[in-house]
């Protein structure tokens, strides 16, 4: 059963510059208690997927069209009242910097209980104790004195697990986790991720990891979702996309560096490309090795080219049969 | 105790700020000029001699440093001296005329952060629509709009014209001002109050109001203000309680300036409106170099504008626990 479904949705941020087209039609569904890798470079949209599901697109942004199905319920036809039960309750996001996404002047207790009392039908007491547990559950150590504390007196990692506990305070069924790991140092990293997979399997939520590392893809995902200028290039079980990749994952793979190999890194050509101005037809067209003038014409639908696995190029088949 | 050795400390460290500014302005005001050839160039038939007597009556043949010497001395026991004009008490002085201005500057930093608020956070959250062009351009025109001309236009306009408010004065006299017809003394008070009060709100509203939008525009693109809606916390908590918070801190150094600075009168306003404080006192002094009462008031506005300094700090750290008292 689908927990999500996303259909052809649009956001564009409306700037003095022009239209930045952050979203330009991008289509996946998402398969209730799996974790799905939504991957792309900077500037690919994947931010934007999770602020355009929660509807908390910033300012000049907005989601123009397009269609996002959460449960099966229309989340764009949703009031701005209505829209407020699925923000941390029935969807939550963690974001990139613990540090940024915490309110400095408040104590981490104050912060999180009033995320509680709004939701909830608790007493301040109740709601403590609610969120004292939830700390437990995301292992931040001694949560009862720490709720008197304000982020600053954190370590990064403390921080981070600070913000898992608060996405998961209402016991939401649809996680994002925002490149959770990239503010964070190395072995940090790892650990907040075998504690992500960890209440993943704990709490049976589904999980989006929205990650341009596709380490973290291999190692945490069943299904990815490749983002690129806004738009879907590829979506599929992880090993049909490591197997016979879109030339842009495919690209993206040969840019990971890997211990047991002494393969030279192939980097992308180029640049991610101007969202105000597009390039026509398929958008990757200008940096990809196996472009053809064609390619320049219509954009490439996402079709499914086998079981799980569907992908927006014309030259796929084409590419992969003759291998 | 942290904090009583900070404040102790800070406390010291006014001592010799007071004493550099005492000197520089002593210093200043005596080369401005002679205040009995001032005091007695009304009068053709006042001898050399005389004028003398009264240089002599009042210290100023000394030389400076033992001037300033012995009136160093008279201020650290409290004494500010004699006015020239009128042989009174500067501390009698000040303590009579100090309430109307604080009375009249305590009314405008009220009503002007009253307004500020809700105006600047409006401008804020409805960016670039008509209410934020609207308020920024009112702003704008607040800013640019000199206190003399507002002030002048406003006589003009409701007091001359219309009649509605008196244009100078703190109290009615000799007759109480009529407000409804009725002649009480609170209503003839709040009723001479009303322009000066309405100059001094406009143009400091302005800059409050564009300092907390700037503020509220910077803080609102935080990522934990977006992490707080991500978490279905209200609009109203988000803006009032978590944004807010973080936006008012520049309002909180702009607010202790002001309420430190307030103890000076604004010297433009109330001369306009013939306000009897301490601004307008200053400037009908620092014409006729009346030196002991400029010494006593700017001395005062000093004291005031030290510790006002010393208690932004203090409220700084109480809002922001990232900031601590070392």
């Amino acid at each position: 059963m689908h927990i999500l479904e996303v259909e052809n949705l649009k956001t564009y941020f409306f700037t003095e510059a022009g239209i930045v087209k952050a979203l330009d039609g991008a289509t996946f569904n998402l398969e209730k208690g799996t974790t799905l890798g939504l991957v792309g470079e900077s500037g690919s949209g994947k931010s934007v997927t999770s602020q355009s599901v929660l509807r908390i697109v910033p300012k000049p942004g907005k989601i123009v069209s397009g269609k996002i199905l959460f449960e099966g319920e229309d989340i764009l036809a949703k009031s701005e009242n209505e829209m407020r039960n699925y923000r941390g309750k029935k969807i939550s996001l963690i974001f990139q910097d613990p540090t940024s996404s915490l309110n400095p002047l408040f104590t981490i207790g104050s912060q999180l209980t009033e995320i509680v009392t709004q939701h909830e039908k608790m007493k301040k007491t109740e709601a403590l104790e609610h969120v004292i547990k939830t700390l437990k559950l995301a292992r931040l150590p001694d949560p009862e004195e720490e709720i008197y504390r304000y982020p600053h007196q954190f370590s990064g990692g403390m921080k981070q697990r600070i913000c898992i506990a608060r996405a998961l305070l209402l016991n939401p069924q649809l996680l994002f986790a925002d490149e959770p790991t990239t503010n964070l140092d190395v072995t940090i990293q790892a650990q907040i991720l075998t504690l992500l997979k960890d209440l993943q399997r704990e709490v049976g939520m589904t999980l989006v990891m929205i990650t341009h590392d596709m380490g973290i893809v291999a190692d945490m995902c069943k299904y990815v979702v490749v983002l690129y200028g806004g738009n879907v290039m590829e979506t599929g079980m992880i090993e049909t996309i490591f197997e016979k990749p879109h030339p842009y994952t495919e690209a993206l793979l040969k840019a990971v560096p890997r211990l047991d190999q002494t393969k030279e890194l192939v980097s992308i050509p180029g640049n991610i490309p101007n969202l105000i101005e597009l390039p026509s037809g398929c958008v990757f067209h200008p940096r990809c090795r196996y472009a053809v003038d064609a390619c320049k014409g219509n954009k490439p639908p996402l079709e499914e080219v086998e079981a799980d696995h569907s992908i927006a190029c014309i030259r796929w088949r084409e590419l992969n049969g003759g291998r | 105790m942290g904090l009583a050795k900070y404040v102790a400390r800070r406390l010291i460290y006014m001592i010799p700020l007071i004493l550099g500014i005492s000197l520089v302005s002593f210093l200043v005001m005596y080369s401005a000029g002679d205040p009995i050839t001032i005091a007695t160039m009304g009068n053709p038939m006042i001898t050399e001699t005389e004028k003398q007597f009264l240089r002599h009556y009042y210290g100023l043949d000394l030389p400076i440093p033992v001037q300033y010497f012995r009136w160093l001395t008279n201020f650290l026991t409290g004494n500010f001296g004699n006015s020239i004009y009128g042989n009174k008490p500067v501390n009698q002085l000040i303590a009579s005329l100090s309430w109307e201005t604080v009375k009249l500057q305590l009314v405008s930093i009220i009503i002007s952060f009253l307004i500020a608020i809700p105006a600047g956070i409006y401008a804020a959250v409805k960016q670039r629509s008509a209410t934020d062009y609207t308020v920024s351009s009112i702003s704008i025109m607040g800013i640019s709009l000199p206190v003399f001309f507002t002030a002048v236009v406003f006589i003009l306009v409701f007091s001359y014209d219309l009649g509605w408010f008196p244009s100078a004065g703190a109290h009615g006299a000799p007759t109480l001002w009529p407000v409804f017809g009725i002649r009480n003394p609170i209503l003839d008070e709040i009723a001479h109050l009303v322009l000066p009060a309405l100059v001094l709100t406009l143009a400091s509203v302005a800059y409050n109001v564009r300092l907390l939008r700037a503020g509220m525009l910077e803080v609102l693109r935080q990522d934990y203000i977006m992490a707080a809606k991500a978490s279905g916390i209200q609009e109203r908590t988000i803006l009032y309680k978590y944004a807010l918070k973080n936006a008012i801190t520049p309002l909180l150094t702009l607010l202790g300036l002001s309420i430190g600075g307030a103890i000076g009168g604004a010297p433009m306003t109330e001369t306009v409106f013939s306000w009897p404080g301490l601004g307008y006192q200053f400037v009908l002094a620092a014409g006729r170099l009346d030196f002991p009462v400029v010494m006593g008031i700017t001395m005062l506005i000093t004291i005031f504008i030290l510790l006002a300094n010393l208690i932004t700090d203090l409220a700084y750290a109480w809002v922001d626990p990232r900031v601590t008292i070392e």
